[in-house]
């Protein structure tokens, strides 16, 4: 009988190809598993655990009820005026940068110009026609104020504004 | 941030999907096993907002261009709520400025952030108005679908969002979107975008844009609460959307649309 037809001569050369096969689908997975973040596809092709990181991103602002809380009076005269629909951080600043975990962290920010109202009421072809806007210096001059930086609070109080 | 990887509402692991986990833990622990913990994706536990279902919602927002007054409110809160980049913006207002010959000039300085000055007078302007503009979160994503690594996404409830984490910067989504409404951080070099803020949604407040506007020209709401006001003004209304010619559906509408916003 000779070598070639030995029926477990070439077992050894198969055992080693598994082996290499093996090896590559080990290092293949290895090399998978290090490069694809592990929530990958839980909803879709994209890493599931961002939309979670998503969610959990800071809220900055609390809404006129947070401000409410320190300050019923201003927000009780606000709810009542004419900037009723204009929100507290609008004007003011976030309440993250005010108050955190109930402590207050820094001052709120007012920006007491006229250039803070004129955001809104600077008369402009494309503003609705129907919305309140001046041209500020002939206002200011013909309702007899003075022209300055604070010329609009001379006269409205930003918070429930009419005239005084 | 929570450790956890989190499931908003659908469990991960499909129905009898243990059963393949306990087969392959079986299987492999012949001496694979530290291969299988690396491959197999880790169970997603608790939430980050844990009473939220995404499958229970689908948002959509509406902007009303006849009542926009171009104030920025709306810029001025999404900076500071999403600490967006400077000289970046997730949402600006433009104005337009018709002449009657129709010559249109478009302006928006610094996205309308600190609104805008009076425009050269002209004689001859016949209309004028302003368009906020935000990202439309298509239904059909041109920007999605060419991501190379799978950051950029639809949710089930309807919102596009970036993986910061994932994102390489490539910058093919912000060619993509024909809205312009994606850029590249200057801070973290990946694209960002906005999300409506999808962190407020979620916990059931509204996006600081539309919070922020003081005469109710940006509308949110959802379309799967049968309550919900959007619903009527959708079925009733006349709106458009943005360059509906591309079929990406978009689900922003718009109110007194012009023809020269593109």
């Amino acid at each position: 009988m000779s070598d070639e037809q030995h029926p477990l001569k070439h077992t050894k050369h198969v055992f080693r190809a598994l082996l290499a096969l093996a090896a590559a689908i080990v290092a293949l997975l290895l090399g998978r598993s290090a490069f694809v973040p592990r929530s990958y596809g839980a909803y879709g092709s994209y890493r599931g655990d961002n939309v979670a990181e998503q969610m959990a991103r800071p809220v900055r602002h609390g809404g006129d009820a947070s401000c409410g809380d320190c300050h019923g009076d201003e927000l009780g005269k606000h709810d009542k005026g004419k900037h009723a629909a204009v929100r507290c951080e609008v004007c003011h600043a976030p309440l993250a940068s005010h108050i955190k975990d109930g402590d207050k962290v820094g001052a709120m920010k007012v920006r007491k110009s006229r250039e803070l109202c004129l955001y809104c009421h600077l008369q402009l072809e494309a503003r609705p026609k129907t919305f309140p806007q001046v041209q500020p210096k002939p206002h200011v001059e013909k309702m007899g104020g003075t022209w300055s930086e604070t010329a609009c609070f001379d006269c409205h109080d930003p918070h429930a504004p009419t005239p005084k | 941030m929570s450790k956890d990887p989190v499931c908003p509402g659908t469990p991960l692991a499909p129905t009898g999907g243990s059963n393949r986990r306990d087969f392959l833990r079986e299987a492999l622990s012949l001496g694979s096993a530290a291969v299988v913990a690396l491959i197999l994706p880790k169970e997603l536990a608790a939430a980050a907002t844990p009473n939220y279902d995404w499958d229970k919602h689908r948002w959509v927002y509406i902007i009303d261009t006849t009542k926009c007054i171009g104030c920025g409110s709306c810029v001025r809160a999404c900076k500071q709520e999403n600490d967006v980049p400077d000289d970046m913006y997730r949402t600006w207002v433009e104005r337009y400025e018709v002449e009657i010959n129709g010559d249109t000039f478009v302006d928006s300085p610094k996205g309308a952030l600190e609104s805008f000055e009076p425009a050269t007078p002209s004689q001859s302007v016949a209309k004028a108005f302003f368009v906020p503009k935000i990202c439309n979160h298509c239904t059909n994503t041109p920007c999605t679908q060419v991501c190379p690594v799978g950051a950029s996404y639809q949710t089930n409830d309807g919102v596009i969002l970036v993986d910061d984490k994932h994102c390489i910067g490539c910058g093919y989504c912000v060619q993509a979107c024909p809205y312009g409404s994606r850029f590249i951080s200057p801070r973290t070099h990946t694209a960002e975008k906005c999300t409506w803020c999808y962190h407020r949604i979620t916990k059931g407040l509204l996006p600081m844009c539309v919070q922020s506007c003081p005469v109710g020209a940006r509308i949110f709401g959802d379309r799967k609460n049968p309550d919900d006001p959007v619903n009527q003004i959708l079925a009733t209304e006349r709106l458009a959307v943005l360059q509906p010619e591309l079929l990406t559906k978009p689900n922003a509408f718009y109110r007194g649309l012009s023809m020269e916003v593109r």
